[in-house]
């Protein structure tokens, strides 16, 4: 049976000095779950994951993370998770093979049990070759798989990615998510944080955090259903003055760029499409592309995000 | 305490003393190298230095004192001038550093007893040099007038006993020839043994600075583990240095070494947790190593000159600088090897010493674990 509230944030707020990293957050993860925490640069991913890891005080509110109460013994909660830092966290001087083994003593993972799990953690993180190399010599896909094998030697029931995948080439990406996967379906509990959006579509639930508040949390298939109105997808050789001329028609309710493409998000697509190929052409703008697009949750973050600005 | 998490951590840290250059030198080359060069540039006995004479007496017992005067190493005669033009000549030209010139009454006066008629001059382009050159004249002049003198008494049928009633004699023990060598090496050890601290200060500044701290925190391992961990290889390496050392003082400075070896290993041991146990406290403050460096050079390096009595006395020191030097670990284990080395005492004697280093050592621990918190802000 999976617990509904493996890990139960209450009103958590967190303060450095007069700034206010995490702003009463309230957030119930259930056992199990493969959890993407998304948001912008500085919005306080980072703060919130390493909350969970008990490397930060509480300013005020409640954790309570599979059965341990953080406000009041961080240091008990520690076994049970493994966490990954956002940075290369690992020693540089140290191999491959003595950086795994440094990881299971300070978890306390017996020599037999070592032994046994290491080769299939090499494995899986596709590093059998590199065993003795110098974790500062491995390429950056590598350290990444390294970091999660380190923290995986003591099968923790929780993981703790930040940002795990920044800085990694598309194909380690999605070998890393395939290994995520594994665990998830394995029933560990993760939670990750990430700043690509084809990611966090790959979560069971997803949390939206904007300014130090969780703004929005549910499945990715939801929240893409919460864009009140659809997609429009147009390429025009000059996507600036497009952005101009589109901004103001009626029924554009927001306009995204993405490159040369503009995301053009309507009341009705069927109303404005054709209004918005007149217009464009009255202006003498060349129309490389035009069509209807599903939201992604790129499109839907945008939108969420630009409408608490608006209310804000 | 869990002696799993502390090996790692050691077993972790020698491995890095091992493979990082920058910490090898600093912790296993460094003491050596300083201390070399420290003996070497502060424990230089002046030598040979050349003087000229300008003898206008002419007489035995002129030349009989002249003999005496260059009899050691310390003053060459350069040369026998004829004139004072050739003495002006041979200073300016950098030849002689001192000339003597002796009186046309100088052996008269002698025996008369009215004194010595004797003028020393000396390049004051270099005063140490000069000074010491009078320094050692003046000293074999007073012997040699003392001798006449004494000769002087004894033909004239008085015993010299009668003569005389005090009898001072200074004489200096354990360094009897009060050669600064012998005592300067084993105070040094006191200072270098300061870099493995540099290192333990700089130990957890880089790991927060390479994020590993972040890494480490996230486990279950406990502040004491991880500070011992990080302190312990840092002894041991001290320790290495604590063996060199005394191998060089002793085959290539002529240290004597009195003492009983293992009892100075165990009490280097106590020293080093002392000493390094202020580089931990340093190192749980300091974030970044270049911060850390710079504090370890005002706290561990400049006081292990000034105030440890190396070369300054404690006892000389002003009320406040001399109860802060109670507080360096330097200032005990200076005690420590000078007695070791040149007195050749052991733990008999110097266990006050090994207490207060101790007492230092736990003290700064337990400040550094106090202030060490698991949290990254």
């Amino acid at each position: 049976m999976t617990d509904k509230e493996f890990i139960k944030i209450t009103d958590l707020t967190r303060k450095f000095k007069e700034n206010i990293a995490l702003d009463s957050i309230n957030l119930t993860i259930q056992e199990g779950e493969l959890f993407g925490l998304v948001g912008p640069d500085g919005a306080g991913k980072t703060t919130l994951l390493r909350t969970l890891a008990g490397l930060l005080g509480i300013s005020s509110g409640e954790v309570r993370e599979a059965g341990c109460d953080l406000r009041k013994n961080s240091e008990a909660v520690k076994s049970k998770i493994g966490y990954m830092a956002q940075e290369f966290s690992l020693y540089g001087k140290l191999s491959v093979l003595e950086n795994l083994q440094f990881f299971g003593e300070m978890y306390d993972v017996p020599p037999a049990l070592q032994k046994e799990r290491i080769p299939g953690l090499l494995a899986f993180a596709q590093l059998m070759d590199f065993t003795d190399r110098r974790a500062a010599k491995l390429s950056g896909g590598m350290k990444k798989k390294l970091a999660l094998a380190c923290t995986l030697l003591h099968q923790p029931p929780i993981l703790l990615l930040d940002e795990p995948t920044t800085g990694v080439d598309p194909v380690s990406r999605r070998a890393f998510w395939n290994i995520l996967n594994d665990l998830h379906l394995g029933g560990t509990t993760i939670i990750v944080s990430t700043p690509y959006m084809d990611e966090a579509d790959r979560c069971s639930q997803v949390g939206l955090i904007y300014q130090g508040k969780i703004v929005e949390c549910d499945s990715p298939e939801n929240i893409r259903q919460k864009i009140e109105g659809e997609f429009i997808k147009i390429v025009t050789h000059d996507w600036q003055k497009a952005r101009e001329i589109i901004q103001p028609l009626t029924g554009v309710l927001e306009v995204q760029s993405y490159g040369e493409a503009l995301h053009i998000l309507v009341d009705s697509s069927t109303k404005r499409l054709g209004q918005i190929q007149k217009t464009l052409q009255k202006n003498n703008l060349e129309i490389m592309e035009i069509r209807m697009i599903k939201p992604r949750m790129e499109e839907a973050f945008i939108s969420l995000i630009r409408k608490i600005g608006q209310t804000n | 305490m869990s002696f799993r998490h502390l090996w790692a951590v050691i077993r972790k840290e020698l491995l890095h003393i091992l493979r990082d250059r920058g910490t090898f030198l600093l912790v296993l080359v460094t003491p050596t190298l300083v201390l070399l060069l420290m003996t070497y540039s502060l424990a230089i006995e002046i030598q040979h230095v050349p003087i000229a004479l300008l003898d206008y007496d002419q007489s035995p017992t002129s030349r009989e004192f002249m003999h005496q005067i260059t009899a050691g190493d310390d003053l060459d005669l350069y040369e026998n001038a004829a004139s004072m033009e050739q003495i002006e000549d041979l200073l300016i030209k950098g030849k002689i550093k001192a000339a003597i010139i002796i009186g046309p009454k100088f052996s008269k006066d002698l025996l008369a007893m009215r004194g010595l008629s004797l003028q020393i001059i000396i390049d004051g382009t270099e005063p140490e040099t000069g000074g010491f050159a009078v320094d050692h004249i003046g000293w074999r002049a007073e012997s040699f007038a003392n001798d006449i003198l004494a000769d002087q008494i004894l033909t004239s049928g008085i015993s010299l006993d009668s003569l005389e009633p005090i009898d001072l004699r200074i004489r200096s023990w354990y360094n009897p020839s009060l050669e600064p060598r012998i005592d300067i090496v084993p105070g040094l050890l006191s200072i270098v043994l300061g870099f493995p601290a540099f290192s333990v200060a700089l130990t957890l500044a880089r790991e927060h600075e390479h994020s590993t701290m972040e890494q480490l925190l996230a486990t279950p391992i406990s502040r004491i583990e991880l500070l011992l961990g990080k302190m312990i290889p840092y002894i041991l390496a001290g320790l290495v240095n604590v063996i060199v050392i005394p191998i060089i003082a002793i085959a290539w400075f002529d240290v004597p070494f009195n003492g009983n070896f293992l009892e100075f290993l165990l009490l280097s041991a106590i020293f080093l947790f002392a000493e390094l146990s202020m580089g931990m406290v340093i190192g749980v403050f300091m974030k970044s190593q270049s911060a850390a460096l710079a504090l370890s050079f005002l706290v561990v390096l400049f006081p292990g000159f000034f105030l440890t009595g190396i070369f300054f006395p404690t006892a000389a020191l002003p009320e406040m600088a001399r109860m802060e030097s109670m507080f360096l670990p330097g200032t005990h284990y200076a005690i420590i090897t000078r007695g070791v080395f040149l007195t050749g005492i052991g733990m008999d004697t110097l266990w006050p010493y090994a207490i207060m280093l101790v007492i230092l050592g736990a003290a700064f621990t337990g400040t550094a674990a106090l202030f060490f918190k698991k949290k990254l802000a």
